[in-house]
């Protein structure tokens, strides 16, 4: 672990070596129309070719000789800003962007902010422009920024309809996302079916997959950062549409002109009420019903070009009841949700010094009650989180732009907690102890231009984990068998983790257009998701690291390359990776939920290994009429336990050898768009019985080894036409009998989406059964394959003033 | 009653979704056979032992496929402490009606299928090796070249403090039809491990009984982890025999006993092995064709083959519905 002092020489080295007598142009980019600050617009000298990106604030610094200068802002969708200065002396600039309506618009998903493809050190970093998304065809209309990810190279689905995620062979929960800075646990709704994220309250999303850099930690696999709209500080709108299952509104504006504004956002699904005439109200379901909702809402203050306040928060719940209508039949009631909070403060020092401050509450709980005659049942988990980080950026000299900064959690994990009664008769169950844990991480990375053709971005982040009392551990015998209790009082250290994570990548150019990129990243995890079946039900529980689990470590090797062809208008790229994960979790064979009362919260775990390589390919077409991409991923991702499996190594889940998508749009004209989808990958790996026997007169399987079969592969072609109203019209002054054209305040859309077009039977699981009886002489075993959706139309009607 | 969770939000899905099944064909790869072993031993019986071997899943069901899963002839030796008796085979189709009735309800199987199919069991009339509680019993097989070994302890039973016929509160309108419960007062001592099985002994018009053997309903054995020393009563729906084609299974009845009805319980005191293997065996078999069940094997405690060597302390009861 010599890395760290080498490195902060090597930092300083640079640094003092290249001062030099320049200049500082700072300030933001907002969209002129609404206000909105503009992450990732690029402004650069015409003269010097110098340029920067804004940050996630719309934030931008350029450092510049004293002299005239051209200034350019590019941003995709928008016109090119440029104008001129003379530089005499450090100077702040509000750049208001104006978007393009002359050129037809370019797809906006992705990667690209023009010439970052190639210019940047990033490797694996993508982000995709909700406001585009309607336009692509969704699950019964349900725009999902999560569902689109899943179209993007090395990111795979967990199955048919899942917003669930994969990133280059790791888990659900090594992927971090942020919403607004505050970690979501839980990131979707009824069986993984939809995301949680509301569409309409999102403004930008960038979805790390490889390189990470030493700003964000704590996750393995990804980071998913999603930041949601400021919302508009000009004037008052609103929009909102009505599909088939829920309903969204977004209201809006500002509160004090230019320094000030709010949105709010809020969506509710109404199966509950579609499905209430199908459902008997004398029969024994009656009084069911299920339904979600979420609230976004934000508000910002601009107390000085120097200060800015941001408050935003985000309520979700899910809620299933299930209760007859007759005496002595079962009752169950279970909610569960996120719900996070973020207050951030951004402060200006001096133009080369940028502060973000933010303070983090986020909190995930899941219940279940349920009851049938006096018997009573109830199962809970959660995990609280109390957060704040210090982010530094600074921008030193031309060469060198810095990040560092601190952060610090602290987690309370509620474990899976049963509660049983009969009757009078409480069960004996204690209340197992909350777990608590301190996590920390400081962190410094310097994107360096060593040379005009050789940037390169090194990163180190320190990072610390205590999982503290109070907390009660049972103490074991050998067999696993409770001999006694230790009781650990509050704040008493358990079992401590500190780690170094080095992060590098670098961007060499080989051509105007080309560059190839190489990264490395060593990556810690202190949380872990354990989940009890294969299709991530929100009794999964979140467990920190402890005594007996260490934290999962991931190394992730990338080289790519990358180009852009024909003026910029395509760009395309090729990365392979390898990455190797330690301490992996798994619950042991045949666990199941309730075993989890009177026992340590990870008795029931085993740990192993994970390792996954593979290679993608990557073209789009992001001008003109006609956009889209087009990606490929072969790899394989495998994992080994020794107490799995009798220590075989088999492919993980998420294993998928080949996995292409196309994703293409197309602008007939200023009404019509359309859309479409197409996903092809290999089949899901799974466990299937090979033998069987009798026991008790009992069919009883034996099972193959973990995963050792393949489904059918899974295809799909989706479909969408949207159709909007005219964006003008045409008042006649009946006076002057003159007609004249004039935008339209009130613009709304339908959009006709199709799913599964040619009505692909997927495989969504695998079963044996028998079909026939003894009696009848035709007894037999059958394999069934369940496939969930077939052929779907679906119909969104939106509106926006 | 944890598995009622994940059908729950299932069946939320199901509110708006399409789904469909279709049958088709899996390539399963060439396995190796392996022996399994169904035996128990419990207080004033002897051993019994059924010795089969695994088939592919799908090779046929009928009756002639069944026939060869019993291994016959194999050397099947319990050794109580004072050295290895050998256990002698008998194969029912060689047996009178009686001694097939009496094999019906020590192997659970029908006695139709008793008479068309030679299926085997070993056993003993040697008294030395009926079955004593608190003893350990040593078990090993030599049969086509393999070896399989196991042990088990006949555990002290617990009584119950009563069982009785209960009408079920899910139908309020009718007067026929209930659960079997019972009252257990759990010892002070961690480590109880149960099972229960129940069997109809009253007699249906033909003049046998109702159930042709013992049968132990899936999910019904449990241990003492959340309930030590604690009384408490509970209740059991009423078992079924695999493949049942019996009226009562197949209607509205099926699950529950019924006025009229004389139950015969067993309530079985086990070990930990025991208590694995039979806690897995349920989840393997109720888990069949189930999306939220993970792939479980039945835990074996027999080493170099599948199955359960099992000593029974045994309490039995009988309750009369009325």
């Amino acid at each position: 672990m010599r890395a760290l002092p080498a490195l902060l020489l090597f930092l300083l080295l640079s640094l003092s070596a290249s001062a030099q007598s320049t200049f500082t142009v700072s300030g933001y980019v907002k969209d002129a129309a609404n206000g909105e600050t503009l992450i990732g617009a690029v402004v650069y000298d015409k003269d010097t070719k110098q340029g920067a990106s804004s940050n996630t604030f719309g934030y931008f610094v350029l450092n510049l000789p004293p002299g005239p200068h051209t200034l350019v802002m590019t941003y995709i969708g928008y016109s090119d800003d440029v104008r001129t200065i003379d530089l005499t002396a450090n100077m702040t600039l509000t750049i208001e962007a104006r978007t393009n309506t002359i050129v037809a618009k370019e797809f906006e998903v992705v990667g690209d902010r023009s010439k970052q493809n190639t210019e940047g050190t990033q490797m694996g970093t993508m982000d995709v422009d909700v406001s585009k998304l309607q336009t692509l065809p969704a699950l019964l209309g349900e725009v999902d920024i999560l569902k689109t990810l899943q179209f993007l190279p090395g990111v795979k689905s967990n199955g048919e309809g899942n917003s669930g995620f994969y990133v280059r062979g790791g888990g659900p929960d090594q992927n971090l996302i942020l919403l607004d800075n505050a970690t979501v646990y839980n990131a979707s709704h009824l069986f993984g079916f939809f995301s949680v994220f509301n569409a309409d309250a999102v403004k930008n999303i960038e979805l790390i997959k490889g390189g990470m850099p030493a700003n964000h930690g704590g996750r393995t696999s990804s980071v998913l950062d999603i930041t949601m709209k400021d919302g508009n500080d000009k004037a008052f709108h609103g929009q909102g549409g009505i599909g088939l299952i829920s309903s969204r509104l977004t209201l809006e504006g500002p509160i004090i002109k230019d320094k000030s504004s709010f949105i709010v956002s809020a969506r509710r699904t109404y199966i509950d009420v579609l499905a209430k005439p199908f459902i008997n109200p004398e029969g024994a379901f009656a009084g069911s019903g299920y339904y979600f909702y979420d609230l976004n809402a934000k508000a910002n203050y601009r107390l000085s070009d120097k200060d800015r306040f941001y408050l935003s928060g985000y309520f979700g719940r899910d809620v299933f009841n299930l209760s007859g209508s007759e005496p002595g039949s079962p009752n169950f009631k279970i909610p569960w949700g996120n719900a996070t909070v973020s207050g951030r403060w951004n402060h200006v020092f001096g133009p080369k010094l940028f502060l973000n401050t933010t303070a983090v509450f986020s909190d995930y709980q899941f219940s279940f009650t349920g009851g049938q005659d006096d018997f009573s049942f109830g199962l809970s988990s959660g995990i609280k989180d109390y957060g704040l980080k210090l982010d530094f950026n600074q921008y030193p000299t031309v060469r060198h732009s810095l990040k560092y900064g601190l952060q610090y959690t602290y987690h309370i994990y509620t474990p899976s907690t049963v509660d049983v009664e009969s009757g009078d008769a409480e069960f004996a169950i204690d209340t197992p102890s909350k777990l608590r844990a301190h996590e920390g991480a400081i962190y410094i990375q310097d994107d360096y231009d060593v040379t005009d053709e050789l940037r390169v971005n090194l990163g180190v982040r320190l990072s610390y984990f205590a999982h503290v009392g109070g907390f009660k551990e049972y103490l074991l015998d050998d067999a696993g068998r409770t001999t006694g209790i230790k009781d650990y009082t509050t704040g008493q250290p358990i079992k401590t983790y500190a780690g170094l994570e080095p992060r590098v990548s670098m961007r060499y150019k080989v051509g105007p257009t080309s560059s190839v990129k190489a990264s490395f990243n060593r990556n810690l995890q202190y949380v872990h998701l354990a989940s009890f079946s294969s299709i991530g039900l929100p009794t999964d529980v979140w467990i920190p690291s402890g005594k007996n689990v260490e934290p999962q470590i991931a190394h992730q090797y990338a080289v790519g390359y990358f180009r852009d062809l024909w003026d910029r208008k395509y760009e395309a790229s090729v990365e392979v990776y390898y990455k190797d994960m330690f301490n992996q979790i798994e619950y042991a064979e045949g666990t199941q939920p309730q075993d989890g009362g009177n026992a340590n919260y990870d008795q029931f775990l085993v740990f192993g290994k994970g390792w996954s390589y593979g290679a993608e390919f990557f073209l789009k077409r992001r001008m003109g009429k006609f956009t889209g991409w087009a990606g490929y991923t072969w790899s394989k991702t495998m994992r080994r336990f020794p107490d799995v499996n009798n220590g075989n190594e088999f492919p993980s889940r998420w294993d998928r050898r080949h996995d292409m998508s196309l994703v293409m749009s197309y602008e007939l004209n200023e009404r019509w768009s359309f859309g479409g989808t197409f996903v092809y990958s290999t089949g899901q790996a799974t466990t299937l019985p090979v033998q069987r026997y009798f026991i008790e007169g009992r069919v009883v399987s034996q099972f193959s080894e973990r995963n050792s079969f393949r489904m059918a592969a899974y295809h799909r072609l989706d479909l969408a036409a949207t159709l909007k109203n005219k964006p003008t019209k045409e008042i006649n002054d009946k006076t002057t009998g003159e007609t004249t054209t004039v935008q339209r305040k009130y613009r709304s859309s339908w959009t006709f989406s199709v799913y599964n077009a040619y009505n692909r039977a997927n495989p969504y699981f695998y079963y044996f059964t028998t079909e026939g009886t003894a009696a009848g002489g035709d007894l037999r075993p059958v394999a069934k394959q369940v496939s969930l959706f077939s052929i779907l139309p679906s119909v969104t009607w939106n509106f926006h003033f | 009653m944890e598995r009622i969770l994940p059908y729950l939000f299932l069946l939320s899905a199901a509110a708006f979704l399409v789904g469909c099944e279709k049958e088709i064909t899996v390539e399963l790869p060439e396995t190796a056979e392996q022996f399994v072993v169904e035996g128990s031993i419990e207080p004033g019986l002897p051993p019994f032992v059924i010795l089969t071997r695994t088939q592919s899943y799908f090779d046929p069901l009928d009756q002639a496929a069944l026939s060869n899963i019993y291994v016959r002839n194999a050397l099947v030796n319990v050794d109580n402490g004072n050295g290895p008796v050998q256990l002698e085979q008998l194969c029912s189709t060689s047996l009178t009606d009686d001694q097939r009735a009496l094999f019906s309800e020590i192997t659970g199987l029908d006695p139709g299928l008793l008479a068309s199919v030679d299926i085997c069991v070993y056993t003993t009339g040697n008294t030395a090796l009926f079955g004593e509680v608190g003893r350990t019993y040593t078990l090993r097989i030599e049969a086509e070249g393999k070896v399989l070994t196991s042990e088990t302890t006949i555990p002290n039973p617990v009584v119950l403090d009563s069982v009785w016929f209960e009408l079920a509160l899910q139908r309020p309108d009718d007067d026929s039809l209930g659960f079997a419960w019972g009252t257990l007062s759990d010892p002070d001592t961690m480590g109880n491990y149960y099972r229960w099985m129940a069997r109809r002994i009253s007699k249906d018009e033909d003049g046998i009984s109702e159930d042709p053997t013992f049968i132990s309903p899936l999910g019904n054995t449990f241990e003492d982890k959340y309930v030590n020393g604690l009384t408490f009563d509970f209740s059991f729906i009423r078992g079924r025999q695999f493949y049942s084609d019996q009226p009562e299974d197949n209607n509205e009845e099926a699950g529950f006993y019924k006025v009229g009805d004389t139950i015969a319980v067993k309530f079985l005191s086990i070990g930990y092995d025991e208590h694995e293997f039979y806690t897995s065996y349920d989840e393997n078999v109720s888990t069949q064709g189930d999306l939220f069940g993970t792939p479980v094997n039945a835990r074996s405690n027999i080493d170099g083959g599948l199955g359960i060597w099992a000593g029974w302390g045994v309490y039995a009861d009988t309750i009369i519905c009325q």
